[in-house]
């Protein structure tokens, strides 16, 4: 996912699944984590009082989760790893919920403990891995890549189990480990530290055949530094650490196996089983044994046994296995906790009393359960918040009850949501009304909402939906097809909502519907490939109404399908690895193949369509990619690594015309169910983009003038930032990456600049227009200039935090005319491409340091209330958003009001996000040098397409990256600008944002934060309400006096500028120069307004509009 | 839809009756059998643990290939592990006869089949743990175990199938080159994989590469089987491969093996796809 791209979760009634496979309490237990067979991750808040609440659930992993461990010194950094079944390792900020690494390593682990020895190693320590796959990887827990491994010297084989020995004895740490095959093994970890890293082998130091199979922990005792307690699914068994001489075995009764233990104290231990049960013993001497000498004349051993003190037990064995864990906490105000998650979803958490005793009569005591919690709790729980997207209008439909939205699909050309429901109708509504309907307060008072269509024909729930115009243009706009559980496909006419044919299958449940790519044709035609449940593959001519093949011989479930244009053929890859040939003309099976030639035959064709909903939550990640890759290729001038299995040619479709949409919904199908739910995907950066040409374009003067206020203003910012871009870089002297750049721009004299420029200008700008004409007219973009707005607005209303000020709320609402939220939104949060989190419903709780008053308010964390206020402090008092008119509900001044506060959304966004993308993208190099460049000669929206995809390398970079951007959005108002018209206060905000960025706070405070502080702002400007704001040093205040001393005279101005803007020439070589020397030099005294203004106006010359060769030359930059 | 509701209402009562028949009788009685033929199949691998403790059985195998013989080799397997090796090459130069064997004190790990083992033990460990005491509540518990089931005996059957992929430099620093009694020739690299059901033996003969070589130098990747003319860089030498010897020899129980596995594949496949038949009709629960 794109930086800029801001996603809001709109959940349903369903939780989605989260069949727990591995769960951890962080060490301050504070929060819970828990990994899925499904491959998401849950952070679950834990509350001093042991309750527990879901926050946040991390996609990533498209593969069962295997483990859970730490991955640093927690009290220094909330990291944690997990690893998947596929061998994706990622590292984790629980408190941010970012994902800070990752890494696919060709192993398979089972168990990850970090070590770390802060006075023999540097770097942040390793994590010791077992698995599928002989002895104890050492991954290095910054980076994960291999550092070594442990190896053994004999019976080399799987690890099941490991535990690390700390003994202050004789202060050296150890490995203790159990392989499959159970054998014990022995490795020095702090002694061998220098060898593993000069990659040495490092071979056991002693082993011992334990005699029992399925080994599920091995537990050293700390209290007594001398029992070791090894639990395996039959048995549980304790040995003496010193000689590993058995002390004591106890075995499973009624069938039970065990999963787990724990030394709680000394001689106290604690037992679990995979159902859910565990068992409390102390182990007693016998005093038969102080008889008893061995007869050899061996040291005594002391036999013992266990004694059951108590046991704890779940209310009915629902789904096994069981995964648990204990938490040992010595110091207050932590508890000794036991805590276990099922299959089914569930946590449950016993507390453990300090001293568990049995009942007065030696019977075993039962530990009550404390707390138990499951995701669909936090749903019931936050049920308003909990609805579907299209709960709204389905209630509408039919008054009780809400129809199970069982597929649906997004047309982004038409802005439509196709909902499929259980019952089998198909709602199609304008996605953006049905979230604003879904999100925002009064949703029946969307005044505006537009009549929903209901499709009705089909009998059983709708299970897939397919638009084919979507894919290919070339067929017809009002043709939607769907599937439904009874195998019967209808193709639909959307505009009449006719039934145009019904294809009955006589297969299952059509789980998905794909198209062949443009280039397989028959009879002049794509066609329609069917995949049902019962693996069986139907394909479908469109045009003719038939159906063409029924392929019914595939043993198992498909998962590819590839199309062979020359021959003809169908080629089916099943999930057993074999494939299966179909000849299309004739419907024949022509060939199956299995193993090495199945494997040849699937790689030789490059175009392959995955079976989407065979592999629902790994395409889920990829939708996400797919999504990136459309939206993002446009601007991608590197190779992007590409997703290998995705719906590539209907990507490459899509990408022909694809123009990035401010709003998209993006539909989750989850595994092993049918809950889904939609995520809105907001970006920003091209709402932004969209919004401000328009006050240009417009022929009303006013709102142009209102929108060059704007523009100038962030322009300005712009340079100040130039300027400490400038400055920075003289004082950090060369670096590697401005090489080239630098000599540019500072060595050559200013004559030469202007030539420099004036070529380049003039290269770029030819390319530019060579492109644009090859390129195909550019796609509509202003077709809903309204639904942009809207879609601002809506973006706007998701990130306010409502409820923190009443008066606010109101005077948002009545002067910004946007509704107030439903409730606190689940929002996204994207780490990299495909690693994001979701906020659940209920996440506001969460917060533990939240004041009370605030749950339910849309405030993403009490930092925000802080942040918001050192930034209004920094804004100066007076140079807010542009206002005038006294009529201030005019929807003018309130849609430039949401254009400025917008764009100061994205630069925040920008700037706090920097660190991320520089870990993200690497290379580049050149490019980066083209920024300082470009910046200095061009200066404009030249390069606006190329920016995102150069990698900056140091904050410098990226603050030169930041300008580029800026100036590119406000590059209409570059030329005539030479002025500095900049705020000293405008500086010190920026120093503030990368102050945060520095301060690790997370991106979605950091914009709230500063939304807050600029509507309230805002809002003080108006007039209405005292806003608690702090005293502004008027030292800073001299623009915004003059500007209030000759309003009036400024207004006018600006409003000839405007005109005379909108009528500049293509080429104006020489402001950009201008501006240039301007800003090196001149600018960072404050100049005066006036005089610049002059200089200005005489270096421009009447012409043809500007704004059309500006949006001529970005558009066929994005296309391209 | 109101009317097709209500039409079924008396069918799918029937189909919850059988439904839970499914759950309750039939998933276990498939559980058994997979577990039959899994406790086979593990058997062939001479499990530890599965009855039959001590030194697993040594069994000979005379790899040879229908073309030339200017290799033979015999090897012993002790379950998953060479225990002894012989082999003789005949130098296609001057039709000397060249014969080394394994050190007596050594074994060599054949980790494809220890693997194999591993994952068919880890899936009859799964369906050990749901034995008939335990119900299913769920359909989707039973395609949950199925699925994991079903990817422990994947990768078993992989493991298998697809030997790894070794550049000449990885076959050159591994342990088998060191196993030798006499040492190897630093002209002769030896590698032994599974494919398939069949143990195979490759014997790579190589020469230096004059330094001043007018062949431009390109390191040849992984293959499971070099072609001559690889070359390579090791240590401070180029070496091209001359001549690739393969042998190989089918060992039978590995072949029913992989019977098993797919079997097994195709039972739970079934068992899978009779729980989607139920699932459809219950769409709104988690079956």
């Amino acid at each position: 996912m794109r930086t800029s791209l801001q996603a809001v979760a709109l959940w349903g009634h369903k939780a989605p699944p989260h069949s727990i496979t591995a769960i951890m309490i962080t060490d301050d237990q504070r929060t819970i984590v828990t990994g899925s067979q499904e491959g998401q991750l849950c952070l679950w808040n834990l509350s001093h009082e042991l309750k527990i609440s879901a926050k946040e659930l991390l996609f990533g992993h498209s593969a069962s989760v295997t483990c859970l461990a730490r991955a640093r010194d927690f009290s220094k950094q909330p990291y944690i790893v997990s690893a998947a079944e596929n061998g994706e390792m990622c590292v984790w900020n629980v408190t941010s919920g970012q994902c800070v690494e990752k890494a696919t390593l060709p192993y398979r682990h089972t168990a990850i403990c970090y070590y770390h020895c802060s006075f023999r190693m540097t770097g942040e320590g390793w994590l010791l891995c077992c698995g599928e796959y002989q002895d104890v990887l050492i991954i290095d827990a910054k980076t994960l890549a291999v550092v070594h491994s442990f190896r053994s010297s004999q019976f080399p084989d799987w690890i099941n189990c490991m535990c690390i020995v700390h003994s202050v004895r004789i202060q050296e740490d150890s490995l203790l480990v159990v392989s499959v095959a159970g054998e014990l093994k022995v490795w020095d970890l702090s002694s061998s530290i220098n060898g593993i890293q000069e990659k040495r082998d490092v071979y056991e130091k002693e082993s011992k055949f334990l005699g029992s199979l399925n080994c599920q922990t091995i537990r050293f005792c700390t209290y007594t530094e001398r029992l070791l307690l090894v639990v395996f699914s039959k048995c549980w068994k304790v040995y003496d650490y010193c000689d590993f001489s058995l002390l004591l075995t106890e075995v499973s009764r009624n069938g039970q196996f065990f999963a787990g233990g724990e030394m709680i104290a000394a001689h106290r231990l604690l037992i679990w089983t995979e159902d859910g049960h565990s068992y409390i013993y102390q182990l007693l001497n016998s005093g038969l044994s102080k008889s008893l000498y061995p007869a050899d004349g061996r040291v005594l051993k002391e036999s013992i046994y266990p004694h059951l003190l108590c046991s704890t037990s779940v209310q009915e064995n629902k789904s096994r296995p069981f995964v648990m864990g204990y938490m040992n906490e010595r110091k207050e105000p932590f508890y000794k906790v036991l805590f276990s998650g099922e299959v089914s979803g569930r946590i449950t958490l016993w507390h453990i009393p300090d001293v568990p005793v049995s009942k007065f009569d030696g019977s075993p005591r039962e530990i009550p359960v404390t707390t138990t919690w499951t995701l669909q709790d936090n749903f019931d729980k936050h049920d308003a918040v909990s609805q579907s997207i299209i709960d709204y209008f389905s209630g509408l439909k039919d008054g009780a009850g809400t129809a199970v939205v069982t597929s649906s699909e997004y047309i982004p050309s038409l802005d439509k949501l196709i909902c499929g429901c259980e019952d089998g109708t198909i709602i199609i509504t304008q996605a953006l009304n049905a979230a604003k309907a879904r999100l925002l307060e009064g949703g029946s008072l969307v005044k505006d909402s537009p009549p929903h269509k209901v499709l009705k024909g089909h009998h059983q729930s709708v299970t897939s939906l397919l638009y084919p115009h979507g894919l290919s243009s070339k067929l017809d706009q009002s043709w939607m097809l769907s599937g439904d559980l009874d195998s019967c496909v209808i193709l639909w006419d959307i505009v009449t909502e006719e039934i145009l044919h019904k294809f009955f299958l006589e297969a299952g449940a059509v789980t998905s519907l794909l198209m062949s790519p443009e280039k397989f044709k028959l009879r002049g035609e794509q066609i329609i490939c069917c995949v049902c449940s019962d693996h069986s593959v139907a394909l479908l001519h469109l045009e003719g109404k038939s159906c063409l093949l029924r392929a019914r011989k595939h043993l198992f479930p498909v998962r590819m399908i590839k199309w062979h244009p020359v021959e003809n053929f169908l080629i089916v890859g099943c999930a057993d690895d074999s494939v299966y040939i179909w000849e299309i003309e004739t419907g024949t099976l022509e060939r199956h193949e299995t193993g090495e030639r199945a494997r040849i035959i699937l790689n030789c064709c490059d175009d392959s369509q995955l079976v989407k909903s065979v592999l629902p939550i790994a395409s889920e990640t990829l939708k996400h990619k797919s999504i990136e890759q459309r939206s993002s290729s446009p601007y991608q001038l590197g190779p992007l690594p590409c997703p290998s299995l995705q719906v590539e040619s209907s990507c490459k479709v899509a990408d022909a015309k694809f123009c990035p949409r401010p709003f998209n919904v993006l539909p989750v199908k989850t595994k092993w169910s049918n809950v889904g739910f939609h995520i809105l995907l907001f970006d920003l950066e091209n709402l932004v983009e969209l919004l401000l040409p328009t006050p240009l374009s417009d022929v009303d003067s006013s709102s142009s003038f209102y929108g060059s206020e704007v523009l100038r203003r962030a322009k300005s910012t712009v340079e100040k930032k130039t300027l400490t871009l400038r400055k920075s870089k003289t004082a950090c002297g060369p670096l590697s990456a401005e090489a080239q750049a630098k000599p540019i721009t500072e060595s050559l004299s200013q004559g030469d600049t202007i030539k420099f420029s004036e070529e380049n200008d003039g290269i770029k700008r030819q390319k530019k227009m060579k492109i644009s004409k090859k390129m195909q007219p550019k796609p509509s973009r202003k077709v809903d200039a309204s639904l942009t707005v809207d879609t601002a607005k809506l973006f706007l209303s998701c990130l306010l935090p409502w409820g923190v000020d009443k008066d606010l709320d109101y005077l948002c609402i009545k002067h910004l005319n946007i509704l107030k939220l439903q409730g606190p939104i689940s929002l996204g949060l994207a780490s990299n491409e495909d690693h994001f989190s979701l906020m659940l419903p209920g996440w506001d709780v969460c917060n533990t340091e939240m004041i009370k008053d605030y749950s339910g308010v849309n405030l993403f964390s009490r930092k925000v209330l802080d942040l918001s206020d050192k930034y209004r402090a920094t804004l100066p008092d007076q140079v807010g958003i542009p206002r005038g008119l006294e009529n201030n509900c005019d929807s003018l001044q309130e849609s430039n009001t949401i254009v400025y506060l917008l764009s100061r959304l994205f630069l925040v966004n920008k700037l706090v996000n920097m660190p991320l993308e520089l870990a993200c993208r690497v290379g580049r190099l050149q490019d980066g040098n083209d920024v300082s460049d470009v910046w200095c000669t061009l200066g404009k929206l030249t390069d606006f397409c190329s920016f995102r995809m150069e990698c900056a390398h140091n904050k410098v970079r990226s603050a030169g990256n930041d300008i580029l951007n800026m100036s590119s959005f406000y590059g209409c108002s570059r030329n005539g600008k030479n002025e500095s018209h900049v705020p000293e206060a405008d500086l010190s905000l920026l120093k503030l944002i990368s102050c945060w960025r520095d301060q690790s706070v997370q991106v979605t405070e950091a914009i709230q934060a500063v939304l807050l502080a600029e509507v309230q702002q805002h809002m003080k400007c108006l007039g209405k309400i005292p806003v608690n704001s702090q005293p502004v040093s008027m030292a800073e205040n001299g623009n915004c006096e003059m500007k209030q001393m000759l309003p009036k005279l400024e207004w006018t101005e600006e409003l000839e500028l405007q005109c005379i803007r909108n009528t500049l020439p293509l080429q104006t070589p020489v402001s950009p120069v201008k501006h240039d020397s301007n800003s090196n030099s001149a600018n960072f005294q404050d100049v005066e307004d006036m005089p610049d203004r002059c200089v200005l106006e005489e270096s421009e010359s009447p012409g043809e509009p500007r704004h059309h060769s500006w949006i001529a030359k970005v558009c066929p930059c994005k296309v391209s | 839809m109101a009317t097709v509701m209500a039409a079924t209402a008396a069918e799918r009562a029937v189909l919850e009756e059988e439904f839970r028949w499914l759950l309750h009788d039939e998933v276990h009685a498939v559980l058994k059998q997979l577990q039959d033929i899994l406790k086979e199949a593990s058997l062939r691998f001479t499990l530890p643990g599965s009855g039959t403790e001590g030194p697993a059985k040594q069994e000979n195998f005379i790899l040879g290939s229908c073309g030339t013989d200017q290799v033979k080799g015999v090897l012993t397997l002790q379950g998953d592990a060479l225990s002894q090796a012989d082999v003789n090459l005949k130098m296609p130069r001057n039709n000397q006869l060249l014969h080394f064997a394994f050190r007596e004190d050594k074994q060599w790990k054949l980790q494809q089949i220890q693997d194999a083992r591993n994952h068919v033990s880890q899936a009859i460990y799964l369906l050990t743990s749901r034995d008939e005491s335990y119900q299913f509540k769920t359909g989707a518990e039973v395609l949950k175990l199925m699925d994991a089931v079903m990817l422990q005996l994947t990768r078993a059957r992989n493991r298998l199938t697809t030997p790894a992929t070794l550049t000449l430099p990885e076959i050159a620093a591994s342990g088998l080159t060191r196993m030798f009694a006499p040492a190897l020739p630093s002209d002769l690299l030896v590698n032994v994989y599974i494919n398939l059901n069949k143990l195979c033996l490759t014997v790579y003969q190589l020469h230096a590469l004059q330094p001043n070589s007018t062949k431009n130098f390109r390191p040849a990747g992984g293959a499971v089987l070099h072609s001559p003319g690889a070359m390579f860089e090791w240590g401070s030498q180029r070496l091209e491969v001359s001549h690739v010897h393969k042998v190989e020899c089918v060992i039978p129980w590995l072949n029913d093996a992989l019977v098993y596995f797919t079997v097994s594949l195709q039972l739970c496949q079934q068992l899978k796809d009779k729980i989607s038949v139920f699932s459809s009709y219950w769409s709104y629960r988690p079956f």
